[in-house]
């Protein structure tokens, strides 16, 4: 099988926000729509301080809360493990939205679809990018695409390596791995 | 985590209103059973079910903007029975059906069979309790996710219904308003059980999760303190108990009849009713998720 | 990876199992939707073209994507010696400059009641070449000035129809830029430029610049790879900023007073007798006299000045021997070296000085200056450029140390003020904006005779203007071949990626052919930029057609060799420890301390700048995409310490007001353990106010608003950070 999944090294992430601005090139999105959010967080007393930046989006639950509130299926969970929208189902009820606990689902103002990332590198010989956008895009290469049920794939050797883990830990059995 | 509510006061008018609903038909089943004769309440209770509940389901297919640009979506809603969300549109649309055929019976002057109203009141239970679950199975928000707030919405949903029925009646048909008696005392119980399980659920999601305490903070001293305090519990609650209490315990019977104390549960009505918005609002606007600390 | 891809097959064969089950219950017609669905995935793009961003001035190559004649996805070069295969937030986000709403799309005129009207180009052609025509007749070339941000064409054309009309006055953004750098490296080593080998260093301090908020991504990877090799870091910076990432250690320092840290590590070294003595007395001139000045600057009379503690001055520059010659200061940019202080001409000589002791230059992990190519010269009689000026550019006798090739701007516009220069150009230059004190600079340029801004969208520059010209975006014109200097250098193009949007719209080289026709120099410009380009490439055995292919072309066969780099360009063909001409102009002969114009006391701050990652100055502000990041995380806010802040009662997120001698504004508050105490940090971008940039207009405040209109003696230098503001509560 094919588990698709990301891992983003915080401990690399100098919170530029170029990824958030290609993704939405990429994808063609409005100013204010982010499929990738960030949240920054500041620790210890001047002048011994550190700053995290933990960029977020779509965490691909297997348990995803999404997939099973969504009124009209039009949020699915694909055989390869990435959760998708099927824009032509969905009739904006924002339940998905609601049910998400990383927010991380945008509700477009122009056709009240709510959308998300969907892990663009799945189809990307059919869009023009190697990899995901976010991938591409990442300056200081935080970022590794891959399958996770391929024990040889970069991202499932970066893992391992680097003790990553899901944000919330189990609560959703999320497949984005954070390195913090 | 900055946290922005997805929800927002049209879907708490949407989940009142579908409560409103079902507490109004439970109201006139259960006046056919122990008030067979008061027929203006009977008929204020089957006029309003389905006025209020379609207002509600317009207000949600508003609120969902791409079903309402391409309204054929809507026929998806029925692939999903993972969703509470398909059930409620189940349970609604079976609601909707059976409260019509029995304002159109009601109107005709037909006496609606006895199946009808037992049906009619299993869905409006399901309804009521359906507005509750909506929430209740997002895991991810403590205020949300507990057995409690199912019960808390049907009794609210109850209340309200039976509020609306009555205040009507106070102002509409003096007569019948003074002999339904046992109507009223489950009215006056109702906000006192809805006490109860506010304060137990407040109790119970705050010692469960810091999202939860922080969500039930932002309820009793937070942004929402004086919504919560005011509203909900003074004027949704306590006053209508006070006054009911002085109304139905402690007044002489020919003031408990008088225009003035028509007036006075009027506006009990009318509390109990804001009460009941509030509480939908004030559950889906200050919920957080788990996720909130995590970062 | 990709035959596991979602395919399109797969995906109608999905929907036709969705309509199969919704046809059974009753419903039919969906292959509309079934239509959409199969559209579901981008359509392919019908072509790619090679650019140069124009976000900073780094110009980074990359390769864009055109779907329906509009640009999509891009890609950083992978070739190109700044961005090595990847753009910054600035960089994409940018390029919707084309499509903005508040694009300028025809000539415009200031009429007398100050407003603009739109004119057509034959008269605005027409009226400013008689302008220009009269001013070179009444107070002669002089009298001209030209201030524009460097751009590949820019660069050309501007100075090519300046020297046509027989002025000199060619100003760059330089004096608020890295003017004072420039000039004080040119004084130690004879060159304006070098860099820290980060990637190789064993050791690398960064003073006041940030690799991660001004991004040029090649640089970025330098200082990672330093990072895994476990050099080691230092940021000295009054704002712990986002390349403290990946420092393994934060100075903070009271900002202006970086000149006395380095002379209290120079003192460590000096006195310690830990110096590179082979490369100081055979390659350097001057420097028992800076060793005797040096005697009194002691770790600790430092530390009272810079708030850095003595026993981190002397561990900073023991660490800084110990790894030598595999150690430097970096160079730094706008903040301490750059232009921001009185002293920072001083500071660049001081540090090069520093480097100097370590015996770095050349070597491996230690400083380098970059290998560079460049056209030769073009046979073809019409390319033949215009004879060049015999005179100096004007100011360079008021600031003698000042580099000639960027020009003090600010000069040049006082002496509009003063009469004495009467007609000003600017190319895709803010200037008004961010080069100084704005408001003083608009007052300076109402006295113009004739003042011309040639841009893409309405700048504060603009608006003090009585000529506006509408260029065309980076993204609709090809400009001539940009050669970028690096470990390996390239020359890189800035191809049309798309049409023309706006009819009347022209781009820069155009712009100038029709001005140099009005103003009756035509004749140097009887080729089309298409051509010059070629021309220029054939000179190194390309051509266009090749470059637009490739987009960047490297060069290997001139790659950087490391050795001991011991021929300098000074007057001594030495590394000067002390400089003649900066003796004559007023300073010590070698670098010593140098008190900054303002110190705050008590209750005081200092009004320190500094950029974003997703911004450079105010070029990006109004760019939807980026100015919708500000806005959501509330980017726009000031800086304040904590500890400061709880002592005078402020929270975060509280407006505060802050007041200078200039300009008093009210903004929201951001209180942080990451700025030094006697700072307040306002990020640079904000405070636009010209109602023609709508997403821009009214967020934040402009820091330069603050500042008044000064300029560093000697060096020329805008001295940005030298004022000082009080902070108040709002309500309270």
């Amino acid at each position: 099988m094919t588990r698709y999944g990301m891992l983003i090294d915080t401990t690399n992430c100098i919170g530029c926000y170029a990824c958030r601005v290609a993704c939405q090139r990429k994808n063609g999105l409005d100013p204010e729509m982010d499929y990738i959010t960030y949240e920054e967080r500041e620790t210890g007393t001047f002048p011994m301080v550190h700053v995290e930046s933990i960029p977020m989006q779509c965490m691909h639950c297997e348990d995803a809360p999404c997939v099973k509130v969504c009124p009209t299926g039009a949020t699915y969970t694909t055989d390869d493990g990435i959760v998708r929208v099927d824009e032509s189902r969905c009739i904006g009820c924002k339940y998905c939205m609601a049910a998400c606990p990383y927010q991380v689902r945008v509700h477009n103002p122009q056709t009240g679809v709510v959308e998300k990332c969907r892990l663009c590198a799945a189809d990307a010989y059919e869009s023009g990018t190697e990899t995901c956008s976010c991938v591409e895009a990442c300056i200081t290469g935080c970022r590794i695409f891959g399958d996770l049920d391929d024990p040889e794939s970069e991202l499932s050797k970066a893992i391992v390596k680097k003790n990553a883990l899901p944000l919330a830990g189990d609560l959703t059995k999320a497949k984005i791995f954070y390195v913090r | 985590m900055v946290y922005e509510p997805v929800w927002g006061p049209v879907i708490a008018w949407y989940l009142f209103l579908a409560g409103l609903g079902a507490g109004a038909f439970v109201t006139s089943a259960f006046l056919g059973w122990r008030h067979p004769e008061a027929t203006f309440m009977r008929k204020v209770g089957y006029i309003i079910t389905p006025i209020v509940v379609a207002i509600g389901l317009v207000l949600l297919m508003l609120d969902a903007e791409a079903g309402f640009q391409n309204p054929m979506r809507f026929i998806y809603l029925l692939t999903n029975f993972t969703s509470v969300m398909t059930w409620g549109v189940v349970f609604l649309s079976a609601f909707m059906v059976v409260a019509l055929i029995a304002l159109v019976l009601n109107l005709r002057k037909i006496t609606i069979p006895t199946w009808l109203d037992v049906i009619g009141v299993v869905l409006a239970l399901c309804v009521a309790v359906y507005t509750g679950a909506l929430l209740g199975v997002c895991n991810t928000y403590p205020l949300w996710n507990n057995a409690l707030l199912p019960i808390l919405f049907l009794v609210s949903a109850m209340s309200t219904g039976m509020a609306i029925v009555l205040g009507i009646a106070a102002v509409g048909h003096a007569d019948e308003f003074n002999r339904v008696g046992v109507l009223k005392k489950f009215h006056f119980c109702l906000p006192i059980i809805e006490l109860v399980l506010i304060a137990s659920l407040l109790f119970i999601t705050s010692s469960n999760s810091e999202a939860g305490f922080a969500s039930v903070v932002s309820l009793v001293s937070g942004n929402w303190a004086v919504l919560f305090w005011v509203g909900l519990i003074g004027v949704g609650l306590v006053i209508p108990t006070v006054l009911e209490t002085w109304l139905l315990f402690f007044s002489a019977k020919e003031f408990e009849e008088s225009r003035l104390a028509h007036g006075i549960s009027l506006a009990s009505d009318v509390g109990v009713l804001i009460g009941g918005f509030l509480l939908r609002l004030l559950i889906v606007l200050a919920a957080l998720p788990v996720t909130i600390i995590v970062p | 990876m990709t035959e596991h891809a979602i395919t399109r097959r797969s995906f109608l064969a999905r929907s036709a199992g969705t309509c199969a089950v919704v046809a059974g219950s009753g419903f039919i017609g969906f292959s509309a939707w079934e239509q959409a669905r199969a559209n579901d995935a981008a359509p392919a793009p019908e072509k790619t073209a090679h650019s140069l961003c124009n976000s900073c001035s780094s110009k980074c190559g990359f390769t864009a994507q055109v779907t329906d004649g509009r640009i999509g996805i891009m890609i950083g070069d992978k070739d190109h010696p700044l961005c090595d295969g990847t753009l910054c937030a600035r960089g994409y986000g940018y390029a919707s400059i084309a499509y903005s709403k508040d694009r300028l799309t025809n000539p415009l005129k200031k009429n007398d009641a100050g407003e603009f009207e739109a004119i057509t180009w034959d008269q605005a052609f027409s009226e400013i070449g008689e302008k220009v025509q009269d001013i070179l007749k009444t107070s002669g070339p002089a009298a001209l000035a030209m201030i524009q941000d460097p751009r590949p064409s820019g660069s050309f054309y501007t100075k090519r129809f300046m020297h046509a009309l027989g002025s000199a006055n060619v100003y760059t953004h330089g004096v608020s830029c890295n003017m004072s750098k420039n000039s004080g490296m040119t004084q130690a080593l004879g060159v304006a430029d070098f860099t820290s080998d980060v990637a190789n260093t064993d050791m690398v301090m960064f003073i006041g610049r940030s690799y991660a908020d001004g991004i040029r991504p090649s640089s970025l990877h330098a200082l990672q790879k330093a990072r895994e090799r476990g050099a080691h870091i230092v940021i000295v910076d009054p704002r712990y900023n986002s390349s403290c990432l990946y420092a393994d250690e934060w100075v903070p320092i009271k900002p202006a007073t970086d000149l006395a840290l380095i002379l209290g590590m120079a003192h460590v070294l000096v006195e310690q007798d830990t110096y590179d003595h082979d490369y100081v007395e055979n390659y350097t001139v001057g420097f028992e006299d800076w060793a005797e000045r040096l005697k009194e600057y002691t770790p600790q009379w430092a530390s009272e000045i810079c708030g850095v503690p003595a026993e981190t001055i002397e561990r900073l520059a023991n660490e800084m021997w110990e790894a030598a010659p595999k150690a430097s200061i970096e160079q730094g940019w706008r903040a301490a070296t750059g232009c921001s202080h009185q002293n920072s001409g001083e500071t660049a000589r001081a540090l090069c000085l520093f480097n100097t002791l370590l015996g770095c230059w050349g070597l491996e992990g230690g400083a380098f200056f970059p290998a560079s190519m460049s056209a030769g010269k073009l046979e073809d009689e019409r390319f033949a450029a215009p004879e060049a000026p015999t005179e100096k550019i004007l100011g360079q006798a008021e600031f003698p140390l000042s580099s000639g090739g960027m020009g003090v701007a600010t000069y040049a516009l006082q002496q509009v003020a003063e009469g004495n220069v009467k007609g000003v150009f600017f190319y895709q230059s803010n200037c008004v904006g961010g080069y100084s004190n704005p408001a003083t600079l608009a007052k300076f340029l109402e006295s113009a005779e004739l003042s011309v801004a040639i841009d893409v969208q309405m700048t504060e520059t603009c608006y003090a203007c009585q000529y506006v010209l509408p260029d065309t975006s980076y993204l609709e014109r090809l400009e001539v071949p940009e050669f970028v200097g690096g470990v390996i250098p390239a020359v890189s193009l800035r191809d049309r990626v798309i049409d023309k949007i706006h009819p009347e719209t022209k781009p820069v080289d155009e712009i100038f052919v029709g001005l140099a026709d009005a103003c009756g120099v035509g004749e140097y410009f009887q080729f089309t930029v298409d051509e010059l380009a070629d021309a220029q490439l054939k000179t190194i055995g390309l051509s266009l057609d090749e470059l637009r292919e490739k987009g960047t072309i490297t060069f290997p066969e001139k790659q950087l060799v490391y050795e001991l780099k011991t021929k300098w360009k000074t007057p001594s063909e030495k590394v000067q420890f002390t400089s003649e001409a900066c003796e004559n102009a007023g300073f010590p002969a070698s670098p010593g301390w140098l008190e900054p114009l303002v110190m705050p006391k008590e209750g005081e701050f200092r009004l320190i700048g500094g950029k974003q990652n997703i911004h450079a100055h105010t070029q990006t502000v109004n760019i939807e995409s980026l100015m919708a990041i500000t806005k959501q995380y509330g980017l726009d806010r000031v800086w304040m310490n904590a500890q400061v802040a709880a002592d005078m009662g402020i929270e975060d997120g509280d407006e505060i007001e802050i007041t200078s001698s200039e300009f008093s504004g009210k903004t929201r508050v951001k209180v942080t353990e990451r700025l030094e105490p006697t700072s307040i940090y306002l990020p640079s971008h904000y405070g636009r106010m010209i109602p023609e940039q709508q997403t821009s207009y009214g967020v934040g405040l402009s820091q330069m608003d603050f500042v008044p209109f000064h300029i560093e003696p000697g060096y020329g230098g805008t001295m940005s950070q030298e004022v000082i503001v009080t902070v108040s509560k709002v309500g309270a």
